[in-house]
């Protein structure tokens, strides 16, 4: 029997609209790695019917330890829109995880090297990314999670800097209330976060879609995710790029 | 309080780790129940056994500078251990297999000194005059106690675990890294196997050295001009397959190898 593509988009976008939690998709339909970008394209055009616009794109699982953690070779990817107000009832079980972003000056397709990719980069700037799964319990496959977004859910930008910095090991900090909750370097991106954006352009490609031009790209994490709670004043410092901070309230 | 002949047989146990090449069985039975100050007095006897038997003092090590790790053993507060000539390896120089018991790598900032630290309460502003530079280092723990079965009296009684240490051969002023921002990355095969930041190192680097200078004094064997300080993990400790090649790079400090034979 086909996917039923549309159906499982809805079942997606439903639950993040409502802030409710969902049984993983994969527990009652199966479907493919390609199938579940599918689905998570049908779920953003929903939303771009609504208002929303489309902004960029995020890269998920840049680390070795999370790809062996999740079974699987290769990174995903989730598409950034500008829609959404933060404010915890918004969210199931928001996470928040410190990351660095790209601002691009040149569109990106296909199969490209970090150095090019880099070369495409108008500025980059500290981030804060709120990752939310769907589903129960943040439990999920590889299928799940791409038909859910990549669990992408909001971001913050801070500073743009020029992207004259050696981006392959920066310190970052990031604080709950000043104090340290997690301590990690953008080492952690793959090596390098050149790599995870010229990833983002093979990745992209795939699916047939171009990185544009004063599009965002988070390259992905500098450390694992912290569960946020209400009353938490969140700052990511990443060294010489400055600090990114937002306040969670109820 | 523990007994002389106690704290003298879980040395003798040590020194035979030491001297078989065999690990020992953890010491912690012999002291009182969190005798810390006798798990000291274990590690001070063996020191002066490796001072009568030809070893110089070049430095210290200071262990348990993370939250997490502190946490995990019980306690409040960092540890240390002694830094002797014989535990320097140069930069890139191959490890013979065997030369460690158990070892396992970490990526630290060691501090050189050039003033001796005499004060019985050192002040952070103290202790950055006192720094001549700071080069990055990669510090090869390991354990006399058989399969790491530590707690924090074993482990302070077998030297802080200590092995040997290596020194990136970068001589940087202290003002000339963010020893709070600094990102750390130790790779293996071009892979980042531990990543980490200044911060993870009881906030700042020095402030474990602060640390370090007051308790040494209260030992009797203050930090005097010319010793290493390792200043603790500032990520994950890595468990050394043989063979292999493990590369530390500082953000602002440089890089450090330490090489394993097979």
């Amino acid at each position: 029997m086909a996917t039923d593509i549309k159906k499982l988009a809805e079942i997606v976008d439903t639950a993040a609209i409502e802030a409710t939690a969902i049984p993983q998709l994969s527990q009652s339909h199966s479907f493919t790695l390609d199938e579940a970008y599918d689905i998570q394209a049908e779920m953003i055009n929903r939303r771009l019917v609504r208002g929303e616009v489309r902004v960029g794109m995020k890269m998920g699982f840049t680390s070795r330890a999370k790809m062996i953690q999740m079974g699987v070779d290769d990174m995903i990817w989730g598409r950034l829109t500008d829609g959404g107000v933060i404010s915890l009832r918004d969210y199931v079980h928001p996470r928040v995880e410190p990351e660095v972003a790209f601002l691009l000056k040149k569109p990106l397709t296909g199969p490209t090297t970090p150095m090019q990719a880099m070369a495409a980069v108008e500025a980059i700037a500290p981030a804060l990314e709120i990752i939310d799964s769907r589903y129960e319990a943040f439990k999920f496959n590889v299928q799940d999670v791409v038909a859910d977004n990549a669990s992408s859910t909001g971001f913050v930008i801070g500073p743009w800097c020029p992207p004259d910095t050696d981006l392959d090991n920066l310190g970052g900090i990031m604080e709950f209330n000043g104090r340290p909750v997690q301590i990690g370097s953008t080492a952690a991106i793959l090596g390098h976060p050149g790599r995870s954006l010229a990833a983002a352009s093979r990745m992209t490609a795939e699916e047939g879609e171009t990185l544009e031009v004063g599009w965002i790209v988070m390259a992905g994490g500098v450390t694992e995710a912290s569960p946020l709670s209400a009353g938490i004043s969140v700052r990511n410092s990443v060294e010489g790029l400055g600090s990114v901070g937002f306040k969670v309230v109820e | 309080m523990t007994s002389k002949d106690s704290i003298q047989e879980a040395a003798g146990r040590i020194r035979a780790g030491y001297e078989t090449g065999t690990p020992c069985e953890p010491v912690r039975e012999l002291l009182d129940d969190g005798d810390i100050d006798g798990a000291y007095d274990i590690q001070e006897a063996v020191t002066v056994w490796r001072l009568e038997t030809g070893a110089r003092l070049v430095g210290r090590k200071i262990g348990l500078t993370s939250v997490v790790v502190q946490t995990q053993l019980g306690v409040d507060q960092p540890d240390y251990g002694m830094l002797f000539d014989d535990m320097a390896v140069p930069d890139g120089e191959e490890i013979p297999l065997g030369r460690v018991l158990q070892p396992r790598v970490e990526a630290e900032v060691a501090y050189v000194l050039e003033d001796d630290l005499i004060d019985e309460r050192p002040t952070t502003a103290q202790v950055m005059s006192a720094v001549a530079y700071a080069s990055p280092a990669i510090e090869v723990v390991g354990s006399r106690i058989k399969d790491w079965n530590i707690t924090i009296l074993d482990t302070i009684a077998d030297n802080a675990s200590s092995g040997l240490y290596v020194l990136g051969n970068d001589k940087v002023p202290i003002e000339a890294f963010d020893g709070r921002m600094c990102g750390m990355v130790m790779e293996n095969r071009g892979e980042p196997t531990a990543v980490g930041a200044g911060a993870a190192c009881l906030g700042h680097p020095i402030n474990a050295v602060r640390w370090l200078a007051e308790v040494m004094v209260a030992r009797g064997r203050p930090l005097m001009a010319g010793d290493v300080v390792m200043s603790g993990a500032l990520g994950p400790m890595v468990a050394v397959t043989p063979g292999e090649v493990y590369e530390a790079r500082i953000s602002g400090l440089g890089s450090v190898r330490a090489v394993f034979g097979a």
